[in-house]
């Protein structure tokens, strides 16, 4: 918070719309959290009402992203912000893009959940309930990371995208696998690869806003670059 | 301490390591003083030739007396001393022998408060010319259209050449003493504050002039409107206090400056 510097503008209106602005950030990142959460915990304990329930709550997630994008356009009009508050506004607007299609690829999740697997093919979803929980864990890192704009927090979760794709790699050899045995199984086991895919791509997002608070904290944009030159930027100086 | 920050584009300037054909005048170790007080402590700046350059800072912090040094209007200030040096194609302007007069007619300089002559809008522009013994009527009909033209004023004010100058609305006064300056075809313009008294559509017509004026001149503009320095300038310098804090292209001081007084400032943070 303090990194965040937040509350010493001139204009206390100001600080109180930038604090507005990021505590909706906050509870849009808590929602989609438990909705992920609920997701992986309806495929684990096969809880048809519990992935309604995601399914059903997409919507405010899509609703806080257009009231923060609202609130991010008014302060860019009426405060023509610069420096760490422009930083801070923009990465704000890349990071709720990004949480509102991991709000997305939680309800495909849920739909995934609303179906009904033989005893053989709950195996699998194990395996995707392995995957889900590490993609949780990232989601809350991140969260945590945004939340203090911590630097070192961010590049450990971005690090970490690394050994998801690796586990998704397996889950995708498992399945594939699995389908060869058993050709009757495809179109459930398909569900079960999208949801993995689903998974997958989260981590992707919780990537994203990793990079989001690095280019928040140390002023460089760090997309499409080499993990040497992150780590370059990361042990670098820091932005004031 | 002054943070050049590096070059991090290959069409931007590395302000730091500027060559002698890309530079229009270089500040050395500059200090000024009222009396006692000290006003500007050891500046050097190189203002990089055809493109804007802001001065901005706090009131006070000595952005318009470095401007002011640039033309040796600082002269007129009883008490004031000058240390260092203000290079022009290599030559200390503070040079004994130095004549101010002539300096003044290649470093232009418009202020604050839009200020013609009370005389038509044509002899305003033609003033400078006047000083220097031109006549030819032939000569300052051109020099007064291609001037107006400069300053984009031409096409409001052709048909009234001869009315007074006070006739004009404010944006176009400052116009028009715009026009006044490049009349006389100086190297450098020094703008001190040209829009603080100007309504917003004049502002924004005095920012793409000055936009324009680059292509020919290499401005200086001292503003309190960072936003202004933001759209208008190619390079920007925060002073505080009488010192050069940050001197950097203008796209990286205001999305990512180096020292934290800047970021405290350009931010509206309390220093």
């Amino acid at each position: 918070m303090d990194k965040l510097n937040m509350g010493k503008h001139i204009s206390n209106k100001f600080n109180e719309e930038l604090e507005a602005v990021r505590n909706r950030v906050l509870s849009m990142g808590g929602l989609v959290e438990q909705q992920l959460s609920d997701a992986i915990t309806a495929i684990q304990t096969a809880d048809v009402e519990l992935a309604e329930k995601v399914l059903s709550n997409d919507h405010k997630v899509n609703k806080l992203e257009v009231q923060i994008d609202e609130e991010c356009v008014h302060i860019i009009a009426k405060r023509q912000p610069a420096a760490s508050d422009l930083r801070l506004v923009i990465a704000i607007i890349k990071t709720i893009a990004d949480l509102e299609r991991i709000g997305d690829e939680a309800e495909r999740i849920a739909k995934v959940a609303k179906e009904s697997f033989s005893n053989d093919q709950q195996q699998l979803l194990v395996s995707l309930e392995n995957l889900g929980h590490q993609i949780l864990t990232m989601l809350r890192k991140v969260l945590d990371a945004f939340a203090r704009m911590d630097l070192d927090a961010a590049y450990e979760v971005h690090r970490q995208d690394e050994q998801a794709d690796r586990q998704y790699e397996a889950l995708t050899r498992q399945l594939m696998t699995y389908m060869m045995e058993d050709s009757r199984s495809i179109p459930k086991i398909m569900n079960v690869l999208w949801s993995a895919r689903s998974l997958e791509r989260m981590g992707d997002r919780c990537q994203n806003i990793a990079e989001y608070i690095i280019f928040f904290v140390k002023g460089k944009d760090v997309r499409h670059v080499s993990p040497e030159s992150i780590e370059r930027t990361v042990k670098g100086d820091r932005a004031p | 301490m002054i943070s050049v920050s590096p070059n991090n584009a290959s069409e931007k300037l590395d302000l730091a390591n500027l060559t002698d054909d890309q530079r229009a005048l270089e500040i050395k170790n500059l200090s000024l003083y009222y009396g006692e007080d000290r006003a500007l402590h050891d500046i050097s700046m190189s203002v990089p030739k055809h493109g804007v350059t802001a001065f901005i800072g706090p009131s006070g912090c000595g952005k318009s007396t470095l401007l002011r040094c640039i033309n040796r209007m600082n002269d007129l200030v009883e008490s004031c001393k000058v240390k260092g040096d203000i290079l022009l194609h290599g030559k200390n302007i503070y040079d004994k022998g130095v004549d101010v007069a002539a300096l003044r007619r290649r470093i232009g300089m418009v202020f604050q408060r839009p200020n013609p002559f009370p005389k038509s809008v044509y002899e305003n522009v033609v003033y400078g010319l006047r000083l220097q013994g031109i006549k030819d009527r032939r000569v300052l009909d051109e020099a007064v259209e291609r001037s107006l033209r400069g300053a984009a004023l031409w096409d409001e004010v052709k048909d009234r050449l001869n009315a007074s100058a006070f006739s004009l609305s404010g944006g176009q006064q400052q116009r028009l003493v715009i026009a006044r300056s490049i009349a006389i075809e100086p190297e450098i313009l020094l703008l001190d504050e040209p829009t603080s008294a100007l309504d917003p559509i004049s502002t924004l017509t005095i920012e793409e002039l000055i936009t324009d004026l680059k292509q020919k001149y290499t401005v200086v503009i001292v503003t309190h409107n960072m936003q202004q320095a933001a759209r208008v300038s190619d390079q920007t310098a925060f002073l505080y206090m009488g010192e050069l804090i940050e001197y950097a292209n203008t796209d990286t001081l205001f999305t990512t400056p180096m020292e934290k007084r800047t970021e405290d400032y350009i931010t509206g943070r309390y220093g």
